[in-house]
């Protein structure tokens, strides 16, 4: 009896352990409200490795330049499932940041805007003009709102093999160059002679021609209301395809599907060229060190575009949105842009970051060709576009370029099949096709 | 239900009275086993919260239209309407069970000779079950850099090699069966040791007797694997199947991984019925359409079970429904 009694308390202990545990759990979440810290004066902002310049956080962490009282606590949550991180937390309506980065694929958060504050309430507006209009722009909802604050930028340039542009009999100066390919059509011609003497694509894949085309238009999937435009003979996703069918077709585009493939290709040289951000130039750096010294930057055909490059927000749920936005607004001044360059390669949105002078590039993988001022030179030529957030659902288009180049899918099916994959997606989104 | 209510007086009445008459003083019912349901109550709450929970919301989910951050919109069958005319799913319940297929016979083929093999007289046993057992505790991400290396179509191993043979070239990683090749073979590289550590398991159960009464008779090795071995393993064969079954409806990390995100490749030719649905709820943020394919595969799954759990019972002479209800009217 004795032991049987034993084993009962053993039990019970061991259940109302392990309750009190769960429960306590569960409480902890209901009592702490929608924010992280349960410190009044302390700002949480989430963010990813080399999203944010840690040594301006750290900064911030005694006080917020401008608002002295509060102080900022950097939470690198990880890049890696970011927005379902983010989003649970906002549908949650717990453990949501007082601040927190958001990528280019911003657009995705425009219909629940009204989660998030507008900026321009809180002085936003008075610091416009420091940015780039075509990067503002991209933060700016539908109805207006300027709910995402610029980060940094990513313009697009054409890198280049010097070396394997020079063996096929194309210029290799990147002003020559940019003056031989202003249109996309001398762009295919130069990668046709380039692929005829050195065997060598002028890019990786056909989607990224089509991406890119896109990424340096005025007009992109849809205009302002929501309404598609992809289906105009006549628009820019025609034209975008158009183009890129037509590289496909001339055998300049390299095929390379996967990242393996690709990074294998920039690294033998078998593919010269590419159109990406700013920001790839670092990623160059990582991918292909021997080619040091062999690359350059020319302009890509008629105009720059947009690749990449980060937000700020703050959620309605934020302890203090003005000094959230006094910190933003430092953290992104043009001196401070500077030193996030500098630090973490983060390329600026403030034009006046260039002419701030404390800017390096310091190396010379380029050349005697300083990225930094080919970008900051580019930077105000990228145009002002409309990213609706319907995009998220027009991934048939690169899927079936990707037939084209890959399957050797008849281009025009392939374009039907891209518009009435859309379609049907759109349509159960509710947008009328 | 009837059956439930027809034994409940019973049940009901004898505790009561076997209380009454041995434990005196103890409370009755339910109270007299609180410390053991309080004992199991940490499991079930856990499961209530993460497990029981999110089945059920799933199922009201997959009546709304939810992007998981805003207001649900009641949208009744909308979702399923959506999926039964859907091409993207149809094409990844193909591939699924193309993928099945391809990798599981191979697999438990190639498990069921790599475990005799193991069970024989051979040195270093050992190392070799360590051996065949790691590839499936390695990390999938740097088997994905492995297998993306080895078959990548423009610099990979397999076409180097076949180049090298003068052979042509392959898209192992771009065409509609190079990509459900390859999936197959990530598939059956990690889950071969695994069975073939289960198979070895139920190789050591079966009596030497018999063995050694075969090779008396002068059987060979085949006659003696096919004629003793299979039979005898037939109850864990059937194991492996229905685990290989249960996997390969859930087959999702070898393509995520292989394409390093939900998009299953070119074509969408490694798309499977999980991955779509994580690209639906997760990458399009299309939580209702994500919870109504995840019960159309729970519908498969029921499809499934019930074939293999009619395999077992038949094996095993029990009787299934129809049998009963031949015996009765008998």
């Amino acid at each position: 009896v004795t032991t049987a009694l034993t084993r009962r308390q053993l039990l019970t202990g061991a259940a109302a352990l392990g309750l009190s545990t769960a429960m306590a759990g569960l409480l902890s979440g209901c009592s702490s409200g929608s924010s992280i810290s349960t410190d009044p004066d302390q700002l949480v902002l989430w963010y990813w490795s080399r999203g944010v310049n840690t040594k301006l956080l750290q900064r911030a962490s005694r006080s917020i330049p401008g608002s002295p009282h509060m102080s900022i606590r950097g939470d690198n949550v990880g890049a890696t499932n970011y927005d379902t991180k983010f989003r649970t937390s906002l549908a949650g309506h717990a453990y949501i940041p007082d601040i927190a980065s958001v990528n280019s694929n911003c657009s995705l958060y425009f219909p629940d805007e009204q989660l998030f504050v507008d900026l321009n309430d809180h002085g936003a507006s008075k610091v416009k003009s420091r940015y780039y209009d075509w990067k503002w722009t991209l933060g700016t909802s539908p109805t207006g709102r300027q709910v995402f604050w610029p980060m940094d930028t990513g313009p697009t340039g054409f890198f280049y093999r010097n070396d394997v542009f020079g063996k096929a009999g194309l210029p290799t100066d990147p002003t020559e160059l940019t003056a031989g390919i202003r249109t996309w059509d001398d762009w295919i011609r130069a990668g046709q002679q380039l692929k005829k003497r050195t065997n060598a694509a002028m890019i990786m894949n056909a989607p990224t021609v089509f991406t890119q085309y896109i990424g340096a238009s005025k007009v992109r999937y849809f205009d302002k209301d929501d309404q598609p435009l992809f289906e105009h003979d006549d628009g820019t996703v025609k034209q975008a395809w158009d183009t890129a069918v037509r590289a496909a077709k001339a055998g300049v585009t390299g095929n390379l599907q996967t990242t393996t493939d690709q990074n294998a290709g920039w690294v033998s040289g078998k593919v010269a060229g590419h159109i990406e951000g700013a920001w790839w130039t670092q990623v160059l750096h990582d991918t292909a060190p021997a080619t040091k010294g062999k690359w350059r930057i020319a302009r890509q055909p008629e105009r720059p575009g947009s690749s990449g490059g980060s937000f700020l927000c703050v959620p309605s749920t934020c302890k203090d949105p003005d000094a959230a936005v006094d910190f933003i607004s430092w953290l992104t001044d043009p001196t401070n842009q500077a030193a996030s360059y500098n630090d973490i390669q983060l390329f600026p949105s403030t034009p006046a970051s260039f002419t701030d002078g404390t800017m390096t590039y310091g190396q010379r993988f380029f050349g005697d060709q300083d990225p930094l001022d080919f970008f900051g030179k580019v930077a105000p030529d990228v145009p002002v576009s409309y990213v609706s957030t319907y995009e998220s659902h027009v991934t048939a288009f690169t899927t079936e370029m990707t037939n084209v180049e890959a399957g050797g899918k008849d281009p025009d099916r392939a374009w039907r099949d891209a518009v009435d994959e859309t379609n049907r997606e759109l349509e159960k989104q509710g947008v009328a096709a | 239900m009837t059956v439930a209510a027809a034994r409940k007086p019973a049940t009901a009445s004898r505790p009561a009275s076997r209380t009454a008459s041995r434990t005196g003083g103890r409370p009755p019912g339910w109270r007299r086993f609180l410390p053991q349901y309080l004992a199991i109550a940490p499991f079930y709450v856990l499961f209530l919260v993460f497990g029981l929970f999110p089945i059920v919301f799933s199922i009201v989910l997959s009546f709304m239209k939810w992007d998981g951050v805003g207001p649900a919109t009641w949208v009744g069958l909308a979702q399923y309407q959506y999926l039964v005319t859907d091409p993207r799913f149809w094409n990844a319940v193909a591939n699924t069970f193309i993928i099945w297929i391809m990798s599981t016979v191979p697999m438990l083929f190639l498990a069921l000779v790599v475990a005799f093999l193991l069970h024989s007289n051979i040195a270093a046993k050992g190392f070799y079950r360590l051996a065949f057992f790691v590839p499936n505790i390695t990390s999938m991400v740097a088997m994905a850099i492995v297998f993306g290396s080895v078959f990548s179509d423009s610099f990979g191993l397999v076409n180097s090699a076949l180049t090298a043979l003068g052979a042509h070239t392959f898209g192992w990683l771009s065409s509609y069966w190079g990509i459900k090749i390859t999936i197959s073979v990530m598939v059956i590289w990690r889950w071969t040791g695994y069975n073939a550590i289960i198979y070895l398991a139920g190789l050591q159960a079966v009596p030497t007797e018999l063995y050694d009464a075969a090779k008396t008779d002068g059987a060979n090795g085949w006659q003696i694997f096919s004629r003793i071995t299979i039979p005898m393993l037939r109850p864990v064969i059937l194991f492996t199947v229905i685990t290989s079954t249960i996997g390969g409806l859930g087959l999702f990390t070898e393509p995520e991984v292989l394409f390093n995100g939900a998009t299953g490749g070119p074509d969408e030719a490694g798309m499977t019925i999980v991955l779509y649905q994580f690209n639906q709820a997760f990458t399009n943020f299309d939580f209702g359409y994500g919870s109504a394919i995840a019960w159309f595969l729970f519908l498969f799954s029921v499809i499934f079970a019930i074939i293999n759990w009619r395999l077992l019972s038949e094996r095993d002479g029990l009787k299934t429904p129809r049998k009963l209800r031949k015996a009765v009217r008998a």
